[in-house]
């Protein structure tokens, strides 16, 4: 799992080499934060992953990542209307979170910039494996993003939305957030742009605390122009709850990692993801999940839909400790394969080293059922609709799970946006 | 409770340290000296009395292979292997053709018998040659008959002897050693060899192709049935060798074989090193049904020696509706590392792939296979059991892709896991690829004990609890004893049933 050391540097490689060199005066952070900086760039140094980093097998980032674009000085990146009304909104644009911060009842709010100058995030800065690469690349860049913190107790009527949004160019934000013991919470991560290339890496890290509930909702809708490499990582404290919905629909060459570890007894996780995957995109979705305690539980579902040229991956890797006892944990994805030029592949790996635990994986791939077609058609109704129908239902059954109205509501409705462009 | 301690006593009879076939022969063996160059290849060829194309291609696999780097991404873990510290070549010394059981050496013969063949086997494999009379009678025998299976028994690194050749001749077959094929049958082997596994295709199978000594051939006509079922027995014996052999099985249009591979090693405290290669040709129509039970020495308890088993194997489906099943009962070996795999390239072929793995003690198992789906409406099916206890760690890992042209390509996958014990892990870890529209794959996994459900079932219809346990657990791996034929279901029930059984104590 080393990264080789390449003998010649990719131009992608060299780019960001050079990059680091003429940012580094402006990146924030005090010492510890700087050598971290350090750590990280001399790990792209040794090569991004290849094919033969198994964690990177489906996607060759060295390969797949061609050009970096520069960084853009003045930006237009303007924010969004939240996915959910009434959210309070929290934009990054172009890699720069927003001076105004806004007040919410038992929620502290900090730049990200600013906690890298007092260097108290430095100790969140470590990647998590030698073949981190997306957190060698955002550790090494990040200059922004927010701080969240969400009080003990505190039970949030309006949900938060991060925006992070770029209008081409570079931008490395990371988001971190704690939810406090008790507190209940909508998170949004808006990950959306306009305009040409751009190079985008996000860390998101949420820490729930005893008793914790989170619903957590990544919203990934890149222009078909963007490279976005993505972390989610999340420690789910003692009978805490995450629910972590995942909707990737757009985006060049698309990495969305979950890194999620239970921490305390009767901690729960649920993965919930769909992903529409047109044009030529390269989408890849990689979960590690650690059940590192006993009494925790885990469920996974990945629905995806796979149109035009582009190539789905989906790696799932449950890991059981060994005195993770009592551990239930199921993941499965399923995949519409709709065209013939599509591809996708799955890696659902168990790793189990306790023996009183129930564990089990699916996968399927398939094109569309012809008893279900044939069904619908033998009701009146024409082919492309009938399809139409089918895909949605595959996919919108992951959405109707979430228990909120309002949020099946808003999702379903980007989900009818995309059909409509892409249907 | 005396329901335990009969569980625990039936798991330690099959625990690594009570490995039966552990003993040694000294048998008066010739010897290459120690290490890997092309002197030693040119002496394996000579002994071999080998033609030049044959020289050639291993001389090629062996500059190809000092290339390579050992692979590292299965999950296993052992200390570097010195490959100039291996005896490349072991025969035992012995006159050839012996007329009668007093001939035949007779420590070789003590091998046989201790290994648990029957003395009527025992006769046929130390290679006694048979007068009319005998065969006359056996003829009649039907009963006798109808149990046969012709044997290749590998001792080391050459064949000690093939049995009922000259019946198989009769119905077309050729079953010999591959050495006597590369003389005997030169064309058969130029044309196939190197087919399915190339020399280059990976860094053990590139030795083997540099180093191998011996192994079995088969060649089925078209057309025919092959009348009895194939059977090569190898056995690891001499100190400090590696095994490798190299298994070529083809059946033409519309034949028919089923081949059985067994495998016993003594118990020594250094690691020994057996890497195979196995390569099967269907073409058209032909079915190929290859079953293994492998039970090399695992090691002793503490996790000290046992076989290195890095084998390459993989099947073609070269011609349209042909068929290759794969079964395997992995008891043995320190470390395994294999792939049964099948490559689906004609029409409406298919794949299977049938295993149970069975780890204790410190084994480790990198066990699965691959299905690559290339043909028009090909299917595939793959069903693992794999059972860890001790301190093992027990893996699957398999690959199902379909090519862009495969179209309507199937492929189911399930594979299962039971543990025993919190010291050893079971991983799972499939890849799956689909490249075509009218793919259609499903995978399922599951990772347990056994439920209290399941248990309560059964009790409540007045069977016992341990009886309870054992029909679960003999159900969990059925669907493999099941593809297995008649003379190794026996043998594999025995080494995996009590072990299973103890596993849910």
């Amino acid at each position: 799992m080393n990264m080789h050391a390449q003998p010649q540097r990719t131009l992608a490689e060299t780019a960001l080499i050079d990059a680091f060199g003429e940012r580094l005066s402006l990146l924030p952070g005090d010492g510890a934060v700087m050598v971290k900086r350090d750590d990280a760039i001399e790990a792209i140094k040794h090569g991004l992953p290849t094919r033969r980093v198994e964690s990177w097998h489906y996607t060759d980032l060295r390969r797949l990542l061609t050009s970096v674009p520069a960084f853009e000085t003045d930006g237009i990146a303007k924010a969004l209307d939240p996915v959910l009304d009434s959210s309070a909104v929290l934009p990054v644009l172009n890699g720069v979170s927003n001076s105004k911060l806004p007040e919410i009842d038992g929620v502290t709010v900090q730049r990200l910039s600013e906690k890298l100058t007092d260097g108290s995030v430095a100790p969140g800065l470590d990647r998590y494996g030698a073949d981190d690469a997306i957190g060698a690349l955002n550790t090494a860049f990040v200059a922004d993003g927010y701080f969240v913190d969400i009080a003990d107790g505190t039970q949030l009527e309006k949900p938060i939305e991060l925006q992070n949004l770029q209008s081409g160019g570079q931008a490395h934000v990371r988001l971190l957030t704690r939810v406090g013991a008790g507190a209940k919470a909508i998170i949004v991560e808006r990950q959306a742009g306009e305009g040409s290339d751009a190079l985008i890496s996000s860390v998101s890290q949420l820490v729930l605390d005893e008793g914790a509930e989170v619903t957590w909702l990544i919203v990934q809708e890149q222009p078909d122009t963007a490279t976005h490499l993505a972390q989610f990582k999340a420690h789910i404290g003692k009978d805490a709850k995450l629910t972590l919905f995942i909707m990737n629909a757009g985006g060049k060459l698309v990495r969305q990692e979950v890194v999620v570890r239970t921490t305390g007894e009767g901690a729960d996780f649920k993965l919930r993801g769909i992903n529409l995957l047109a044009g030529d995109t390269h989408t890849d979705t990689t979960m590690v999940l650690d059940h590192a305690v006993p009494h925790t539980t885990s469920t996974e579902v990945m629905r995806n839909v796979v149109t035009g040229k582009a190539r789905g991956v989906f790696q799932g890797r449950i890991n059981v400790h060994q005195y993770a006892q009592k551990t239930n944990a199921k993941m499965a994805c399923n995949t519409l394969l709709l065209s013939d030029d599509g591809e996708f592949s799955t890696k659902p790996e168990l790793e189990i080293f306790a023996d009183d635990v129930v564990c089990g994986h699916g996968a399927t791939v398939t094109e569309i059922d012809h008893d279900h077609l044939f069904y619908l058609m033998a009701r009146g109704i024409n082919e492309k609709t009938a399809r139409g129908l089918l895909v949605k239902a595959f996919v919108a059954e992951v959405i109707e799970e979430l228990d909120d109205e309002a949020l099946v509501e808003a999702l379903e409705a980007r989900l009818d946006g995309w059909f409509l462009t892409h249907g | 409770m005396p329901a335990v301690q009969e569980t625990i006593d039936r798991v330690r009879k099959i625990d690594v340290d009570q490995y039966k076939y552990g003993f040694q022969t000294e048998i008066e063996m010739d010897k290459a000296p120690k290490g890997l160059s092309e002197e030693i290849i040119r002496f394996i060829s000579a002994k071999k009395g080998e033609p030049d194309w044959m020289l050639e291609w291993r001389l090629g696999a062996y500059r190809r292979w000092l290339t390579l780097e050992e692979p590292t991404w299965a999950r296993v873990h052992y200390p570097k292997i010195d490959f100039q510290d291996i005896h490349y070549y072991a025969a035992p010394k012995s006159t050839p053709g012996p007329k009668s059981l007093s001939e035949v050496d007779p420590e070789l013969l003590k091998v046989y018998e201790k290994l648990g063949i029957p003395l009527k086997e025992q006769e046929i494999l130390a290679g006694v040659q048979k007068t009319e009379e005998s065969e006359l009678e056996e003829a009649n025998d039907n009963v006798y008959k109808s149990g046969r299976v012709a044997v290749d028994a590998v001792f080391d690194s050459v064949s000690v002897v093939t049995t009922f050749k000259k019946e198989l001749a009769e119905a077309g077959v050729i079953f010999c050693s591959i050495s006597e094929a590369i003389r005997e049958h030169p064309e058969l082997v130029q044309k196939y060899l190197g087919s399915v596994v190339p020399t280059s295709d990976n860094f053990y199978a590139t030795l083997n192709s540099a180093v191998f000594t011996d192994g079995s051939f088969v060649f089925v006509p078209k057309g025919v049935r092959c009348p009895m079922e194939l059977s090569t027995y190898f056995r690891i014996n001499e100190k400090n060798t590696g095994q490798f052999e190299r298994t070529l099985i083809i059946a033409e249009e519309g034949a028919y074989v089923s081949y059985l591979e067994g495998c016993t090693a003594p118990q020594r405290d250094e690691n020994q090193l057996h890497a195979a290669v196995v390569e099967l040709i269907a073409l058209d129509d032909a079915e190929i049904k290859y079953s293994t039970v492998q039970n090399w020495y695992p090691g002793d308890a503490e996790g000290k020696g046992g076989i290195y088993n890095f084998v390459t194997k993989r099947g073609d489906c070269r011609g349209d509706r042909s068929k290759i099943s794969w079964t395997q009962v992995e008891t043995g070996s320190a470390i395994t590392w294999k792939y049964p795999s099948c490559i689906l390239r004609g029409d409406d072929s298919s794949g299977e792939f049938y295993s149970i793995a069975v780890s204790n003690g410190y084994q480790q198992v990198d066990s699965g296979t691959k299905m690559i789906h290339l043909g028009k409406n090909t299917s595939s099916r793959i069903i693992s059991k794999g059972i860890a206890a001790g301190y093992s760690q027990n893996t699957y890992r398999g690959q199902v892709s379909a090519h862009r042209k495969a179209t309507n390509a199937r492929n189911f996958t399930n594979c299962d896991s039971l543990l025993i014990g919190d010291q050893c892990g079971a991983h799972t870890v499939p890849y799956m690829e689909a490249k075509n529209a009218t793919a259609q794959f499903e995978h399922e996994a599951t990772t347990s004990k056994i439920s209290e459900d399941q248990k309560f079932y059964v009790m409540q219809r007045g069977i016992p609890e341990e009886e309870a346990i054992a029909l679960i657990v003999n159900g969990f791996v059925k669907d493999v004893i099941q593809q297995l034929p008649m003379e190794f279901a026996v043998e594999a029930q025995k080494l995996i049933g009590i072990s299973l059984e103890g596993s849910v104590g």
